[in-house]
Parts: C-alpha cells; sequence; structure tokens
C-alpha cells in the first residue's frame, strides 16, 4: 500500500517535470481561461439587461447598444475559447511525446538483463496506454481550473443577489457531480466486464473459425453454435445491467440542474414580485445554470482521471528509474589496437535468477584464432559469447581484450569491435541493404553487397523482387530461417569487428546450403578472432580448436579429432546434440 | 467531453455507405425488427412523451413570467414552479423508461443476430472457407456487430431524440412567433455549415491520427524486439532518433485535430452568444410593437440550446451511423450468402451400414459464388476425373499419391465436403446429396492433419466428436484406443487446459485428441488425413497404435503421406492427375511392378 502511494507520488513528480518545459503555454492557457470566464458570465448579466432596461421599458436603442457588446464579449469568448483549448491540448500531447521519446531512449539503453525480464507487450502499454492517461488529465487540469473560476464568479453573483436564491438554486448540483461520480464509478467495472465477455464471444468466433476443418469433419457446428449463444448470453446480461445504470443516472443527472431552474423561477419569481431581483436576473440565472452542468461533470472526471493518471504515472516512473546496469566506466581507457586477444579469467556468472551458468572459467583466445566452444544445454556457451561485448558483467572475474578489461572502455568502443550472430536472428522492416547495413548505415553499396557475399546471401538476394530494396521483416517479404540468419551474417561481416561471435549462428540454414556459407565464412574468419558456438560437427570444423564446457567450465580443449579421440565426455556431448538434430529435422519419408 | 476527440470514431472507406444501400439495409433492418415492433412502438411513444416533457419546460417559464411576474400575481408563480417541477420528474421517469426500453430492444435485436450469423457462419460448406479470410469473417461477428452495440446503447437513443426535439422546438416556438423564429434560424445554416466542415476535416484528421498512431506502434515495437542488435552494434542513438521522427509525426497528427477543433468550437460558442443576441434584439423590436410579451423572449432564450445543440450532436453521430449501417450491410452480405452444399428438403438418413461408393467423379475447386468482397472465383482446373471406387464396409483403403495429385480432394467428397461436379457418392445406395447432415457426421468422421484445439480442458476438447456424451463415455473413448495413462499423466489429467501456458501439447498429443474425438463419435467410416510432417518419436508410437484401435472394424479411407500405412491396408488407390492409376492390395501392387512398386522400392532403400 505504501509502495503504491510512493509510485503514485512518483507518478506526480513524473507528470510535473514533464510539464514544466511548457510553462509558456501553461500561463497563456490560464490567461485565456480566465478570458473565457470573465466573458462567459458577462454575456448572461448583459441580456438580462436588455430585458430589463430595453424590451420592458421599450427603450430600443439601448437594446442595440447592449446587443452590440454582447456581441464584442461574444467575439472575445470565442477567441479566448480557441486559445484556451489550443494550449491544454498541445500541454497534454507535447508531454505525452515528449515522455515517449524519453521512455522509448531509455528503453534502448537499458541491459539485457532487464530485457530478459520484461514483456514487450508491457512495455508497449507502457508507452501507448499508460501516456495516454497521463495526456488526458494534462488536458483536464487547465479545462478544470477554467471551470472553477466559472463556478466561483456564477456563486459569487448569485450570492450577491440573493443568498437564499443562491443556495436553492445551486444547492443540489453538488449532487450533480456526485452523481456523474458515483456513476462513472459503478459503470466501469460493467463496461469491464463487458469488454471481457466481447473478447471472450469474439475468442469462440475465431477458433470456430480457425479450427473449422474440425468442426466440419466431426459434425461440430451445433457445439460451437451452443458455445456462442452462451457467450451471446453473457454479452446480453453484461449490455442490460450497463443500460440498467444509465437508466438510473443519466435521466437524474439531466434532472438536478432542471430543479435548479425551478428554484429560479419559483424563489427569483417572488423576489421580483418584491422588487428585489427583475425579470432580466431570471433570464440570467437559468443561463448560468445551463453554464455550471459540465464544469460540474468535468471535476468528478478530473478526480477519476487523476487516479488513473498517477498510477500510470508510476509505473513509468519505475521504468525510467531503472538504471541501466551496463554503463561506461567513470574513467574509461582507450581500446588498444591489437590483434583481439580475448581472455577469460576466473569468470563467474549467475542470472538475475540466481542460476550459476558460469563457475571460475578461464580461456584465452590468441588474437586471429578460431575457437569453438562446445557443450551440452545449459552449459553456459551463449552466456561466454554474452560477455565479451557486456551485454551481461561478470559476477566474478574478468574478460580482457588485447589486455584491456572490458569494463575499462567505453561500451560504445568495445561493442565496436565485436560483432555478434544470434541465434535467433532479429530483422528490422527496412530494405535488406538496410539491414545490412545496420552495423555500418554509412557503408557505400558495394561493401554491403561484398558482405552479402562473403556471408553466402548475395545470391538469394539478388533473387528477391527488388533485389537489396525488398523490404523485408513483420511487414514485408518474409525470408526462410537460413536466409535470415545470412543477412545477419552479412551484417556482422560489414561491421570488420576484431572480434566475431557466431553464436549458432549457422542453425537454420538448410544443411544442402551450409557448405556454400562454410567456404565464405573462413574467408571472413582469417585474420579475426572468432568465437564460434556451434551444434553441428561441420561447423566445429570451422574452428582452430575445440573447447569443451561443462558445468560453467572449460574442461577440455583440443582439435576435434583430438578431443572425439579423448574425451569420453565430448563424444557423449556431440552424440547428444546429434540425437536432438535427428529429432528435429526428422528422418526422410 | 465534446470536440478534441469524438466518440465514435474516425470512419474510414470500408465503413462508408451510399444512399442506395442504406435504404436496402434499412427495409431490410425494419423487416428484421418486425418480430420486435411491440417493443419498438413502445419505445417510441416513450421517447415522444419524454421530448414532449423536455419541450414543456420553457412554455412553462414563459406563462410564470407573463402571468405571473409581468401580471404580478404570485400565485400564478407557485403553480408554475410546481408544474415545471411535475414535468421535470415526468421526463425523467420517461427518460429512465426510453433508455431501458430501446436498450433492451436493441441488446434482444443484437444477441439474436449474433446467434442467427454464427449459425449460418458454421453451417456453409468448406469451400466457403477456403475462398475467404479467417480474420474478414470474425470481422463480421466481432467489429462490425460491435458497431451496432454502440449505436444501440449509445447513438440510437440520442439520435431519434435529438431529431425529435430539434423538430419539436422549430414546431413551438414558429406557434409562438413566426416572426421571432424566422430571425433566430438564420443562425442554424452557419452552424450547420460550421458543423459538417468540421466533421469531414476532423474525419480525414483522425484517420491520419490512426495510421500515425500504428506507425509509431510499430516502431516502438521494432525497438523493443530488435533491442539486443541495436545494443550489439551500437545503434542505439540511430534508432531513437527514428523513434523520435514518428513519434513527431505522432504529435503533428494529434496537435492537427486540436487545430481543427481550435476553429470549430469558437464558432460554436460564437453562435450561442449571436443566438441570445438576435432574439432579445429582434424580440425587444416585436415587443415594443406589442408584437409579443416578455415571457416569450424568455422561452425563445431557452429554446436556443434545442436547436444548437442537436445539429452539433447530429454531425457527430453521422459517423456512428454511417459505420453501423456499412456494418451491417456487411453482415446482410454474409447472411446471404448460399450455403453450395446444402441440406436437400426431403433429405433421408443415411442407412446403419453399406458400401461407400464413388461413381464417375468429376471435380474442380471455385465456380461458386462470388466472396462476400463481390469478388468471383472461376472454375479452376480440373482436380479430379471421372474417378470410380467402392470401398466395402470394414474395408481400409490408403490413397498415395504425389502432392496435387487429388487425393485430398477425393477424400473430402467422400465425406460431402463438397459436391462434385458430375457423378455421385453415396452411402449404402443413398446418395450423399440426398443425406441429412446430422446422419452424414454420424456415418461418416474426417479426421483432419492437424490436431486442433479448442479452448478449454481436455475432456472439452474431446467431447467436440459427441457434444451430447457424458464423462463415462469421453473415458470410454480414451480407454478404447488405450491413451488413458498418457493423458492421466498431464497436470490435470483430462482437465488440463489445453490452451494454459505450460500445459502445451505436442503435436503428437494433439493428434491423440484428435483420435480420441473421433473414437467419441464413433461413425461406421472414418476419412483420415494423414499427417505429413513427423511427429516426436515418443508419441509417434502411440498415435500409431490408436489409430489403430480407431480404424477396427470400420470402413477407412485414409490419405497416406508414408508408404508404411498404405501397406496396412487392405488396398490402395494410387492417384494421379485426377484419377485413379493402380488399384489393389499392397502385394499385389507391389506384384505388378508398376508405379506403386517404384515408390515402394524407392521408399525400402531410404529406410
Amino acid at each position: 500500500m505504501d509502495a503504491e502511494r510512493e509510485a503514485r507520488r512518483a507518478g506526480w513528480r513524473l507528470i510535473r517535470g514533464a510539464t514544466r518545459p511548457q510553462w509558456s503555454w501553461v500561463a497563456a492557457g490560464i490567461a485565456a481561461g480566465a478570458a473565457w470566464t470573465v466573458a462567459r458570465l458577462v454575456v448572461p448579466q448583459l441580456a438580462g439587461a436588455a430585458v430589463d432596461d430595453g424590451i420592458r421599458s421599450g427603450d430600443t436603442g439601448r437594446v442595440l447598444v447592449l446587443i452590440a457588446v454582447m456581441l464584442g464579449f461574444g467575439v472575445l469568448q470565442a477567441g479566448a475559447s480557441g486559445i484556451r483549448r489550443y494550449c491544454a491540448f498541445r500541454i497534454a500531447l507535447r508531454t505525452e511525446t515528449d515522455l515517449r521519446a524519453q521512455l522509448f531512449a531509455h528503453l534502448q539503453r537499458l541491459h539485457f538483463a532487464f530485457h530478459d525480464e520484461a514483456q514487450t507487450g508491457q512495455l508497449m502499454a507502457r508507452a501507448n496506454s499508460d501516456l495516454q492517461q497521463i495526456n488526458q488529465v494534462v488536458i483536464l487540469i487547465p479545462l478544470t481550473a477554467a471551470s472553477l473560476l466559472t463556478m466561483l464568479g456564477v456563486i459569487v453573483i448569485m450570492v450577491s443577489k440573493s443568498v437564499v436564491l443562491a443556495v436553492l438554486a445551486l444547492g443540489l448540483l453538488p449532487l450533480l457531480n456526485r452523481a456523474a461520480t458515483v456513476f462513472s464509478r459503478r459503470i466501469t467495472p460493467v463496461n469491464l466486464a463487458l469488454q471481457q465477455e466481447l473478447s471472450g464471444l469474439s475468442g469462440v468466433v475465431e477458433e470456430s473459425l480457425s479450427g473449422i476443418r474440425v468442426v466440419k469433419g466431426f459434425g461440430a457446428e451445433r457445439m460451437q453454435n451452443e458455445r456462442l449463444a452462451v457467450r451471446a448470453d453473457a454479452v446480453y446480461e453484461r449490455s442490460l445491467q450497463a443500460a440498467r445504470m444509465r437508466a438510473w443516472f443519466m435521466p437524474l443527472i439531466d434532472l438536478l440542474p432542471t430543479i435548479s431552474l425551478v428554484a429560479i423561477i419559483w424563489y427569483g419569481g417572488h423576489l421580483v414580485l418584491d422588487g428585489r431581483l427583475q425579470i432580466g436576473d431570471i433570464l440570467a440565472y437559468n443561463l448560468y445554470v445551463a453554464m455550471l452542468i459540465w464544469p460540474l461533470r468535468m471535476v468528478g472526471m478530473l478526480i477519476a482521471q487523476a487516479s488513473r493518471a498517477s498510477a500510470a504515472a508510476g509505473r513509468i516512473h519505475e521504468v525510467l528509474a531503472t538504471d541501466p546496469e551496463v554503463a561506461d566506466p567513470h574513467h574509461p581507457v582507450p581500446l588498444p589496437p591489437g590483434p583481439g586477444d580475448l581472455r577469460f579469467e576466473g569468470v563467474s556468472f549467475a542470472y538475475a535468477t540466481g542460476r550459476q551458468v558460469l563457475g571460475g572459467l578461464d580461456l584465452h583466445l590468441r588474437g586471429g584464432e578460431a575457437v569453438a566452444i562446445v557443450g551440452a544445454t545449459g552449459s553456459g556457451k551463449t552466456t561466454v559469447a554474452r560477455l565479451v561485448p557486456r551485454f551481461y558483467d561478470v559476477s566474478a572475474g574478468r574478460v580482457l581484450l588485447d589486455g584491456v578489461d572490458v569494463r575499462d572502455v567505453p561500451v560504445a568502443a568495445l561493442r565496436d569491435e565485436v560483432g555478434i550472430v544470434f541465434e535467433d536472428t532479429f530483422l528490422f522492416s527496412d530494405s535488406v541493404r538496410h539491414n545490412i547495413a545496420f552495423s555500418d548505415p554509412g557503408a557505400p553499396f558495394d561493401l554491403v553487397e561484398r558482405a552479402a557475399r562473403l556471408a553466402g546471401a548475395h545470391g538469394f538476394i539478388a533473387a528477391l523482387p527488388d533485389g537489396y530494396d525488398t523490404v523485408i521483416g513483420e511487414h514485408g517479404y518474409s525470408l526462410s530461417g537460413g536466409q535470415r540468419q545470412r543477412i545477419a551474417i552479412a551484417r556482422a561481416v560489414l561491421h570488420d569487428p576484431r572480434v566475431l561471435i557466431l553464436d549458432d549462428a549457422t542453425s537454420a540454414v538448410d544443411p544442402s546450403k551450409e557448405h556454400e556459407i562454410r567456404s565464405a565464412l573462413a574467408e571472413v574468419m582469417d585474420g579475426r578472432t572468432t568465437l564460434i558456438i556451434a551444434h553441428r560437427p561441420a561447423t566445429i570444423a570451422l574452428a582452430d580448436r575445440v573447447v569443451l564446457l561443462d558445468e560453467g567450465r572449460a574442461v577440455a580443449t583440443g582439435t576435434h579429432e583430438e578431443l572425439l579421440a579423448t574425451s569420453e565426455r565430448y563424444r557423449e556431448v556431440l552424440a547428444r546434440i546429434e540425437d536432438d538434430e535427428a529429432a528435429i529435422e526428422g528422418s526422410p519419408s | 467531453m465534446r470536440g478534441g476527440w469524438i466518440e465514435s470514431g474516425p470512419l474510414d472507406e470500408e465503413s462508408r455507405i451510399d444512399r442506395a444501400a442504406a435504404r436496402r439495409v434499412l427495409v431490410r433492418l425494419a423487416r428484421m425488427l418486425r418480430p420486435q415492433r411491440g417493443a419498438v412502438l413502445v419505445a417510441t411513444a416513450l421517447l415522444v412523451v419524454q421530448t414532449a416533457a423536455l419541450l414543456a419546460g420553457p412554455l412553462i417559464v414563459r406563462w410564470g413570467v407573463d402571468a405571473g411576474l409581468v401580471a404580478r400575481n404570485g400565485r400564478v408563480v407557485n403553480a408554475a414552479a410546481i408544474a415545471y417541477l411535475v414535468v421535470a420528474l415526468l421526463g425523467a421517469g420517461f427518460g429512465r423508461a426510453v433508455i431501458w426500453n430501446v436498450s433492451r430492444t436493441g441488446e434482444d435485436f443484437l444477441r439474436g443476430l449474433r446467434t442467427r450469423v454464427f449459425r449460418h457462419l458454421t453451417g456453409l460448406d468448406l469451400g466457403f472457407f477456403e475462398r475467404e479470410k479467417t480474420g474478414r469473417l470474425v470481422a463480421r461477428m466481432t467489429s462490425d456487430i460491435d458497431a451496432l452495440q454502440e449505436l444501440v446503447s449509445q447513438g440510437l437513443v440520442m439520435f431519434v431524440q435529438n431529431v425529435l426535439i430539434f423538430v419539436g422546438t422549430l414546431v413551438v416556438i414558429t406557434l409562438l412567433s413566426w416572426e421571432l423564429t424566422l430571425c433566430t434560424i438564420i443562425v442554424v445554416p452557419p452552424l450547420l455549415a460550421a458543423s459538417i466542415w468540421f466533421r469531414n476535416r476532423s474525419n480525414t484528421a483522425y484517420l491520419n491520427v490512426r495510421d500515425s498512431i500504428s506507425s509509431n506502434l510499430s516502431t516502438l515495437q521494432e525497438g523493443l524486439e530488435g533491442v539486443r542488435v541495436v545494443q550489439a552494434y551500437g545503434r542505439e542513438g540511430g534508432f531513437i532518433e527514428r523513434f523520435e521522427a514518428t513519434n513527431e509525426a505522432q504529435y503533428e497528427a494529434n496537435i492537427e485535430t486540436v487545430r481543427i477543433a481550435t476553429r470549430y468550437f469558437p464558432v460554436v460558442e460564437f453562435t450561442g452568444v449571436l443566438g441570445i443576441a438576435v432574439v432579445v434584439g429582434a424580440g425587444s423590436v416585436l415587443v415594443s410593437n406589442d408584437a409579443l410579451e416578455v415571457g416569450t423572449v424568455l422561452a425563445f432564450v431557452l429554446y436556443l440550446s434545442n436547436l444548437f445543440e442537436p445539429i452539433q450532436q447530429l454531425s457527430q453521430l453521422y459517423n456512428t451511423l454511417q459505420s453501423a449501417g456499412a456494418a451491417l450491410a456487411k453482415i446482410f452480405g454474409l447472411l446471404d450468402t448460399p450455403n453450395s452444399v446444402p441440406e436437400r428438403p426431403g433429405a433421408v438418413d443415411l442407412p446403419p451400414t453399406g458400401a461407400l461408393e464413388v461413381a464417375g467423379v468429376t471435380f474442380a475447386y471455385g465456380g461458386g459464388p462470388p466472396d462476400t468482397d463481390g469478388i468471383e472465383h472461376p472454375l479452376g482446373p480440373t482436380v479430379l476425373t471421372d474417378v470410380s471406387i467402392t470401398v466395402a464396409p470394414g474395408e481400409r483403403v490408403a490413397l498415395v499419391g504425389p502432392t496435387g495429385a487429388g487425393k485430398s480432394t477425393l477424400a473430402k467428397l467422400m465425406a460431402r465436403f463438397y459436391d462434385p461436379l458430375a457423378g455421385e457418392v453415396s452411402y449404402g445406395g443413398v446418395s450423399l446429396r440426398d443425406a441429412t447432415r446430422a446422419s452424414l457426421r454420424e456415418r461418416i468422421v474426417v479426421v483432419p492433419q492437424e490436431g486442433y484445439l479448442f479452448a478449454g480442458t481436455l475432456r472439452d476438447n474431446i467431447r467436440v466428436g459427441d457434444p451430447d456424451a457424458d464423462d463415462a463415455r469421453i473415458e470410454a473413448a480414451v480407454d478404447a484406443l488405450g491413451l488413458r495413462e498418457h493423458f492421466e499423466s498431464l497436470p490435470e489429467g483430462l482437465d488440463t487446459e489445453v490452451r494454459e501456458r505450460g500445459s502445451r501439447l505436442s503435436a503428437g498429443e494433439k493428434q491423440l485428441v484428435s483420435l480420441a474425438r473421433a473414437a467419441l463419435a464413433d461413425p461406421t467410416v472414418l476419412v483420415l488425413d494423414e499427417a505429413t510432417s513427423n511427429l516426436d518419436p515418443g508419441t509417434e508410437l502411440e498415435v500409431e497404435r490408436a489409430l489403430e484401435a480407431l480404424t477396427e472394424g470400420r470402413t477407412v479411407i485414409v490419405v497416406a503421406h508414408r508408404l508404411s500405412t498404405a501397406a496396412r491396408c487392405d488396398r490402395v488407390a494410387v492417384v494421379d492427375e485426377g484419377r485413379i492409376l493402380e488399384l489393389g492390395s499392397h502385394d499385389e501392387l507391389v506384384a505388378r511392378g508398376g508405379r506403386y512398386a517404384t515408390l515402394f522400392a524407392a521408399w525400402t532403400r531410404s529406410v
């Protein structure tokens, strides 16, 4: 509970901070709101005066003067209304946009471990629906300020004429606010439940249509029809529940101001008969009551919205308050030039879940050497690869690149010298060319093409509808897993790093095509330190040396043949990998 | 809140409807509402009374002012106040009845529409589902009916009420003073023009907002899903810039809607003041000529909002109405799609047992009615040409042949997923065209390749085979296939939720569910489409054993992808290019040395 209050408080600080740069707009909005309020308060007075001083006394000339003044205030009211609205929305949209940019930039810099834990969908909700909640409360704040001013003005004017009339006319109106608040509080859960029923219904529709072959094959139409009927009944019940509430509250919300009008006619009427009020005042008061309806409902909305917004802002603050764990050192040293000599010294690593993956790993890759790391699932192979570009930091020990601890050099400089190809390749919705040049956006086209050739990707890229300009990814042309991996390899090749890491990077490449990239890879790896995480013997054969990893330590090292001959464990691990592969690829039918 | 954002969502080309179509939709809607016409009439009557109560208010004020205040009669003032209160309470009471009645009638209609559209949909032939995209069909049942729901719950009452208020007010004020009415309504055209301008401009602007949001969200999503690659190549800066561009585009699109509203709402506010000014000004001239009482001027000022607000609201409701109309038109289109394998009037039940006979069957896909987008699907190339085969009761026949040979099509025709263009498929001497749908699915069941699972427990999924089966029969079906042990090893046995995380069933286990369904359905004829993909070695054996138990004593047609399956059948039909090339037992065909023998030889070598 306290944690929640603290989060809300942090949320408000965030909202205040984000609106601060727009103080000039806030001021303009408030000024326009004040002018708008004044104009709105004056118009009914003028209308009343026109009725009393003009119409009733037959002075048409005076009526015309009052009308002219009224129209002048009308222009003021209209102008101020526009400015006020524009300011309110601008402040809110600017706040939303700035916060979203800030959130995105922060997320881009957060460490891998954070992204391992977080779900994309949730982060998307932070940047979308949560920010909209904030947007809406920011809009309401200046609008409500003007509303409060209007209310205050009306009360002052009425009280100055007659306290009793003011009480009678305005006394019931707070109930309007109350009714609107209660209504929204009661109907919100019903509407949510209705949404849930609707999505349950669409679930039945979706699965019936996706599984239509089963439905038809078993003649299960009646069963699905009945399931849908159950859902439709639930939707019906919920909708009627909501309708019942609307039927209660909406007429009530409309009724309350009318009762105020009745009070004005009755008590105000008697005041007129007593000569303490003019008929024009009755007209003015009628107009005032109509003016109060929206402000009163808006105050209710603001309170409900403020609660939602502060919770949303609290959630956003939580993300923004997470510091990147992998950051530049305070006193960075430059990465010295070197051959890419890579050394792991007593390296231990445990994930946030507490699972110990590496325990005292010692490993040395001489500059230009290609080393394959082989190990059973869970032996820590992938983790070894990810410690080099500091996707994670070691828990103990150190990783040295050309004699310097990777934690002592600027992150950007380090990653500039390390190219990694992941097992699950991510391609952006962009052209093939830009996807390859992602690692070096300024690269001229012939370098991109050369990288593609080296990765064995040029052939299929040239055959795509628009060649290198073909848009791929989620919203574009879809490539096979092997093709995607080859583009990722081309990306790493173009990067031209000192250390190249292939993390199961050819796993999805069709075995019949693998020899093509194998020779290309050999050329790429020439003169570069390469760390290969591999399953297939064919890929392992690319390495000069093989290291067997078991339970977080290097337990054997040597050439593939040597290990086959000497290490029982190595034979075991390879055999298991082959079994797995066979199960995945299946036997030919 | 009015303006800035609109309640009914923008209208894209998809959800527009032209006048002629709108008329057709309305006529049909009226026809569909006929069973509820009593409720509709009641709701309309209530609405009229409620509006009358609303319109009476200013008249009472006028009376109170003229006969009470001007004539200095305190009792009239009291009477006016009481009358006003009574009318207001009546209005509220009727308002409550209106909302309740309209909602209930509307929801009744929607519930009926939902079940009716879905029943029609599930009843359609398989060919229809092959023509249409699933997503579009889901939309008919969800977003289209939701558009109607929005109309029922919010728009309809507002629409009718606003029309009644506007027209009613116009009539009343004309009766009070036609001269002052003439002066007043000159304010209406500019407001109307501004409202229409606003609606059109803000619609376009909101479509832009929608696009800009979706493109910004996809950049965002890419940035989050690709964050590891971005960081690996140190491209955070570039990606942040890219996001800022789409983020600013979203801002620009949004602020454009604000600009449009900023131009419109001042017009609305000024019109309000102008209306008062006109009424007071013209009123003063008329009063000074003794053509009018001052109470009438007051009543006019009070009536002004009855003229202005409906214009604003109706122009906004236009979008809701348009999209509801378009949605109804699409739904009607679906309801009009005929079933191309209908149950013939006077259809008979299939006999309990008999031979399945395919006689001179020719078939091609396509050629059905145009799809719901009106796109024609002409008759495709011939898939089967003059195919004949008779499967005796209890016989197992395998259909083999290359992909696209027509073996799956032949199997589907045997279960009447389609009707042949020429020739006949019959069971026990009765043509499938003449059979009742219920008896057809009781005798002949098709087990599709992939075991599709519905949300619910394993038990619910098996019950698809026979919705009326009790738990004992489900367990008997599971036992018959020897699957009890396997299913009970799952976290909650047969009550395991199949869609829940952590209890994901493997492809093999899905197949087992599918076979258990078939065992529960207990048909005399089974049409099996063998899975092309390989199953996990553990369940593969179990699937084979269950299949063996399931097919025992039944007529079986299996589309075989593995020759080992074919070898186990009584007869094998080799299908290629739409014809049966060879037909005989496995041994006969191998001995014959034809097509099948060649395939079999190649296969034994590879194993």
